[in-house]
């Protein structure tokens, strides 16, 4: 039988044309071709989304369809919302995302992932996020508004302000940069689970559950929490030495993939300095201690930070609160999640690796019960 | 560093583990390191679960607490009962269970998976299922009884009374034959959003959404449909070969890893005979046909009646209805998903594959105004 490699480093395990993470060089791809760096100034992330969903950048009138869509699509269904409001306020965000994605797909009958889905599965994201932050604040709901664009009307649900353009910018900007990422953890649950012909309500709930977990996307309240421990760029030497010492993970460094710095947060930490500027300067200085330590503890490791670590700095500078961050980075993702999910409809063939037995020897016999 | 794409990752060893073996070229499940032969009769779903759990069988005071700590859970919580009840009626269950286990195990923060929560979870699942049931049927759900072992008791909820000892033993093997089976796709959905660090009920509900596709768990309640087209082991042969014709699949037949007769098939198929004969001669004739037709067009494939062709007929026996064939599939299940993610979060490494890229070469986005 083949080899064992823990955590599937290094096997394939799908083509895919939606995007390409080129670890060696620090490029990541688009679907299309483009890289996220020339996309960043260009599109919103309507036009990404479109763009991981058709192949294509949409021209003024698809984008116009697109948007109108996605605006009719905010509204919670009935079991939906009687979910939400069943739960306690104070229920973690991302099990309330889970919980409410499930009931609002909840149908009568098993059908086949399609791309109107995709669309009003991505539009009904920022409702429940808004919904979780306003419960959990014992604040009413606000209910969404069809003028606003995706990145806008995420912010004015969660805070019931119209928002600063330049928050919105953030927003919009972190929403792009984090659509599609590879075989990350929670786009291979959904292709995983897509792979048995099941329905996209239960491939996107699969793969907020994977992303839920702090190795995955909760690392980046995980960076947020080092940063307000360390508190200032002053002490962040003093904090991360003893850190170290005492054999803890600097949250929101090292990637699997990656062997250069990640381009997402070459991008974000730019965008750091005018989003917030004070945490910026604890997060710089943060950076370089960090990254001296883990060189001189392992000098042949690329430790380089990822966008973990700049996108928590850059979605405090756009007001969104830490516990909301992980629904966030959700609400980007889901485009790509569903991008995927079309994507293998094409050749689905049911992902059933094999196992490895480290058990006892087959063929024991069961003792009766009174006498174990 | 990639090795080449094997598509579906057949053969690729994903996982280590000691919770089951399906040594497929001798038609052998095994469960750490018992023959399921030796467990399928003789052991309660119950003693099955502490063994996938805690690797060994339980001694008599084990399994009384287990027992008891199960029937103190089958309760849901109040939330938990407003979203299922506000579920429309001619909601599959499947989505039913997937909105109401995520509801049920939510949290206000993150829970490390364990024992526990395994058997809360288990407990859990007839209970939904029950009440569900109870609904759609116009009637009032049966509070749980905490005398009644977990087979019994389900039944007992669906249907307002108890079932003959012959049935709930039925339904008990049927749970025990079920409560594993290797890297199966819902098991590996659960253990890769394990492999995020997050938690027990995130894990399940992925699996849930897994278990649902018709190429998985979806599978037995189109054998009894398939069946009833066929109607008569006279028209057996005619309807098949017909059906072939315009390229029907058979249901029940086939599997990625058995290369003999499933150890299962064996079991459910002898209980078949004794509980449901009706069924066993339509159904053996039906298989007959199957296999032959199936051999003449690949004779070099080892074609084989799988677990679900006489899951179908058990099932139906024991008097559940179509629509819960796969969610009692995953009653079983839930003992070897927890079991998996408890063993998963033992030894962690995040599973995070690669894929290859099949998209087109670098290029740079054109601004939405030039777009055509």
């Amino acid at each position: 039988m083949a080899e064992f490699s823990p955590g599937l480093e290094g096997v394939v395990a799908a083509e895919t044309a939606v995007s390409e993470v080129d670890g060696a060089n620090g490029r990541l791809i688009y679907r299309g071709g483009y890289l996220i760096e020339d996309l960043v100034p260009v599109v919103s992330f309507e036009e990404a989304a479109y763009l991981l969903w058709h192949g294509e950048l949409p021209n003024e009138s698809q984008l116009d369809a697109l948007r109108e869509q996605m605006a009719t699509a905010r509204t919670l269904n009935k079991s939906a919302r009687g979910t939400l409001m069943a739960m306690d306020a104070a229920t973690e965000p991302m099990d309330v995302l889970r919980t409410v994605v499930s009931a609002q797909g909840a149908s009568k009958s098993l059908t086949k992932p399609s791309l109107d889905e995709a669309i009003a599965l991505t539009a009904v994201f920022p409702t429940i996020v808004g919904a979780a932050r306003r419960r959990g604040q014992g604040k009413a709901i606000v209910e969404p508004r069809a003028d606003l664009g995706h990145a806008a009307n995420l912010l004015w649900m969660m805070h019931g302000e119209e928002p600063a353009p330049e928050k919105v910018h953030l927003v919009d900007t972190y929403l792009v940069l984090l659509a599609d990422h590879g075989l990350n953890a929670s786009t291979f649950a959904a292709r995983v689970v897509a792979s048995t012909g099941s329905d996209l309500t239960s491939c996107v709930v699969g793969a907020i559950a994977a992303l839920k977990g702090p190795a995955h996307g909760g690392a980046t309240l995980a960076a947020r929490n080092m940063l307000d421990k360390i508190g200032s760029a002053e002490d962040a030497e003093k904090w991360l030495r003893e850190a170290h010492a005492r054999h803890e993970r600097f949250s929101g460094f090292g990637h699997r993939v990656y062997r250069t710095y990640d381009p997402r947060a070459k991008i974000l930490r730019e965008m750091a300095k005018t989003a917030a500027p004070d945490l910026h300067r604890t997060a710089a200085r943060t950076e370089e201690v960090a990254l001296a330590i883990l060189h001189e503890a392992h000098p042949e490791r690329p430790n380089a930070t990822n966008v973990d670590f700049w996108a928590s700095v850059v979605l405090t500078g756009a007001g969104i609160p830490k516990e909301l961050f992980t629904t966030v980075f959700a609400t980007s993702r889901v485009s790509g999640w569903t991008a995927h999910v079309l994507e293998s409809l094409a050749d689905l063939r049911i992902i059933r690796p094999a196992s490895r037995w480290v058990g006892p020897e087959p063929g024991k016999k069961p003792l009766q019960l009174t006498k174990r | 560093m990639s090795s080449g794409y094997v598509p579906g990752l057949e053969g690729i060893v994903a996982s280590q583990t000691a919770i089951s073996m399906v040594d497929g070229e001798n038609g052998r499940l095994v469960y750490q390191g018992y023959v399921i032969a030796d467990l399928a009769e003789q052991m309660s779903f119950e003693e099955v679960a502490f063994l996938l759990w805690e690797g060994r069988l339980p001694n008599r005071s084990e399994l009384d607490a287990l027992s008891l700590e199960l029937a103190n859970h089958r309760t849901l919580t109040q939330a938990a009962n407003i979203t299922l009840d506000a579920l429309p009626t001619d909601t599959d269950p499947m989505d039913v269970l997937r909105s109401v286990v995520s509801v049920q195990g939510v949290e206000h923060r993150l829970g490390k998976p364990s024992v526990p929560l395994a058997i809360h979870a288990t407990a859990s699942f007839p209970t939904i299922l029950a009440r569900f049931h109870r609904r759609q049927s116009g009637l009032d759900p049966i509070q749980p009884r905490a005398d009644l072992g977990h087979a019994a008791n389900y039944l007992y909820m669906m249907n307002g009374k108890e079932s003959s000892p012959e049935v709930v033993r039925a339904l008990n093997t049927y749970l025990v034959l079920l409560a594993d089976h290797g890297m199966n796709a819902s098991t590996f959905t659960a253990r890769v959003i394990a492999s995020t660090e997050s938690d027990l009920i995130s894990s399940l509900v992925g699996a849930i959404g897994a278990l649902k596709g018709p190429a998985h768990g979806g599978a037995p309640a189109a054998v009894i449909e398939q069946l009833e087209l066929i109607g008569t082991a006279d028209n057996a042969e005619r309807w098949m070969r017909d059906a072939r014709k315009r390229k029907v699949k058979f249901m029940g037949f086939g599997h990625r890893v058995y290369r003999v007769y499933d150890p299962r098939a064996k079991i459910l198929k002898e209980m078949c005979r004794r509980m449901n004969p009706k069924f066993y001669e339509l159904a053996t004739k039906v298989e007959e046909v199957a296999l032959q037709i199936l051999h003449e067009e690949h004779p070099e494939r080892p074609q084989s009646t799988n677990v679900e062709f006489y899951s179908a007929g058990v099932l139906q026996a024991i008097g559940l209805p179509k629509g819960y064939f796969t969610p009692t599939f995953a009653s079983a299940r839930v003992a070897g998903w927890s079991a998996h993610v408890l063993e998963q979060a033992a030894h962690n490494r995040i599973i995070r594959p690669q894929s290859e890229y099949i998209g087109p070469e670098p290029r740079k986005p054109i601004p939405l105004a030039e777009r055509v």
